[in-house]
């Protein structure tokens, strides 16, 4: 390799001069006005040992100072961030990337070939002029997935004051640094290597991510054939119902969208199950609308709501002004049996059914109160079964409950 | 700073009012010099230099200009013979520059973006409480 600029040695290899760097949104900071100091051949990559133009900048108060740390050439070879090498499109490790994508890469390792290797590539960069990454085909299952949907600003902090966690550190209040203890170093995540994570192999973060991506859980489709909805939490004011009819009209006919506004949630209710089985396979874990991920679950059938049995046991007050059931026959007639009027035959307002013998009073005697049973004013609401929507009967699965 | 006394002449007068004041700073200064820099980190090395640097050529202007406590006689002698900085002193008869705390810091040329140093920005303008301390003289604040 020339050791100077100026050095004309045969084939030099061509060292880099840039305008602008090439970096993820995360490294840039929060802050639109921001300030650069760019320094032509100020270091050289660290992947291909060749100096290149380094860009230095705040990303935002209280953040730490970045600076690129692989030329342009490297980070246009793999389509990732000069600075945190995550790639540009998702975010993501290149090993995850990688094994999401199934692409293999061929670099050289070695000294020469490398260099071989990178000078053809830059000549074909520079024809093609665009980056060698996955663009262009549709979007990847598991990267959609395990991809962040905002930056992830934390990891512009400050670094960890190595004073502060020896219990050294003097300079107090005015110390740049962050007085926080690490993590555990035998953390795998606390070892990183820059060359490893540019070539994607034996990275501990992809690792975590793919193991991530492994144990992520399914939703399997409920028993209940006629559920046909749809959860779909996390919303915000933002996301209308035409914004979720645009999204999920492509998994069937859709009978209509709940939206509850104050839970920040939504109903989705399709006019078929193998609709509603499709939307939740295609949305579950995936679905992000206005860079808000949603959480996808199956509904439950609104005619069958969890809190019902306990609802069923309790004793309902009877209706004031109603007759009582009619006293029994002497015991003369019920021998006979005439009409079929057995005491276990008698039918009764289901009503009375279920408070039989705990609210009413025992019935006296044959010639028993035709009175009817009026409680004292104000004690109670007064509890019409008619008023009652499950005992309705319009909906067949609402009758089958009783 | 002078190693020597430069003039044959005789101070003017009332120079053994001002002499032992200008001593102590003196020795205070010969103190810093010699003191280790262990401990230290590289910028710090130099902030009680600069403090006490300041501190000489603040003595001597307040009593000339402010207290009028000294002959112009004597003052003059003092920038002639480096005992206070008048490059300094120049500045802080300037408006906003009253309490300025080294030259340096208001040395556009020596920063990346051409603008002053961090101590020179008004407290109230400084979004963040924490204390900044800045890189050339450890200054924490000197406008306003």
């Amino acid at each position: 390799m020339a050791t100077s600029l100026g050095a004309n040695t045969y084939n030099r290899m061509n060292w880099e001069t840039s305008d602008f760097p090439i970096l993820c949104q995360t490294c840039l900071g929060d802050n639109p006005y921001m300030r650069m100091i760019r320094e032509t051949y100020g270091k050289e990559c660290t992947i291909c040992n060749r100096p290149f133009t380094v860009f230095r900048w705040c990303p935002g108060a209280k953040m730490r100072y970045k600076k690129t740390e692989v030329c342009q050439t490297c980070a246009k070879t793999k389509n990732v961030c000069q600075t945190c090498l995550l790639d540009l499109e998702y975010g993501l490790p290149v090993q995850v990337r990688d094994a999401a994508l199934k692409m293999q890469d061929n670099i050289p390792k070695s000294d020469v070939n490398r260099e071989y290797y990178q000078q053809n590539n830059e000549a074909a960069l520079a024809k093609t002029g665009g980056s060698s990454g996955a663009g262009g085909k549709a979007p990847n299952e598991l990267l959609m997935k395990l991809a962040r949907t905002t930056p992830y600003y934390k990891r512009n902090r400050a670094h960890i004051c190595s004073f502060w966690v020896k219990g050294e550190c003097k300079r107090g209040e005015e110390c740049p640094y962050r007085h926080e203890m690490p993590t555990d170093p035998n953390d795998p995540l606390a070892n990183q290597n820059i060359k490893d994570r540019y070539y994607g192999v034996d990275d501990p973060v992809a690792e975590k991510l793919l193991k991530r991506a492994a144990d992520m859980p399914k939703l399997t489709p409920p028993t209940d054939k006629s559920i046909t909805t749809v959860y779909v939490g996390g919303l915000d004011a933002n996301i209308k119902e035409q914004d979720l009819r645009d999204v999920f009209y492509q998994y069937g006919e859709i009978r209509n969208i709940n939206m509850v506004t104050k839970s920040g949630c939504a109903f989705v209710n399709f006019s078929q199950r193998e609709c509603a089985e499709k939307a939740v396979q295609g949305a579950f874990n995936k679905l992000i609308i206005k860079g808000r991920r949603l959480k996808i679950l199956w509904g439950r059938g609104q005619g069958a709501p969890a809190s019902k049995p306990q609802e069923e046991a309790r004793p309902l007050p009877p209706v004031p002004g109603l007759p009582p059931s009619l006293p029994q026959p002497p015991p003369e007639l019920l021998a006979h049996d005439f009409f079929g009027l057995r005491s276990d035959k008698v039918p009764q307002p289901p009503m009375l059914r279920a408070v039989a013998g705990s609210v009413l009073p025992p019935l006296p005697g044959p010639a028993g109160l035709r009175m009817p049973l009026i409680p004292p004013p104000g004690t109670h609401v007064i509890h019409y079964p008619s008023q009652d929507p499950q005992r309705l009967g319009t909906n067949k699965s609402r009758g089958n409950d009783n | 700073m002078p190693k020597v006394r430069r003039s044959r002449k005789p101070p003017p007068e009332g120079w053994e009012l001002i002499e032992p004041t200008i001593e102590e700073l003196d020795a205070k200064m010969r103190e810093h010099e010699t003191e280790p820099h262990e401990g230290k980190r590289k910028v710090e090395a130099l902030w009680p230099i600069f403090k006490i640097h300041h501190q000489k050529s603040r003595y001597l202007y307040d009593l000339y200009y402010k207290r009028k406590a000294i002959s112009k006689e004597l003052y003059d002698y003092c920038i002639k013979e480096k005992i206070a900085d008048a490059n300094l002193i120049a500045k802080w008869k300037k408006d906003g520059y009253e309490r300025l705390c080294c030259l340096r810091c208001i040395q556009v040329r020596d920063t990346n973006f051409g603008t002053n140093c961090i101590c020179r920005v008004p407290r109230s303008k400084l979004d963040q409480i924490k204390i900044v301390e800045c890189v050339h003289c450890g200054c924490r604040g000197c406008s306003g």
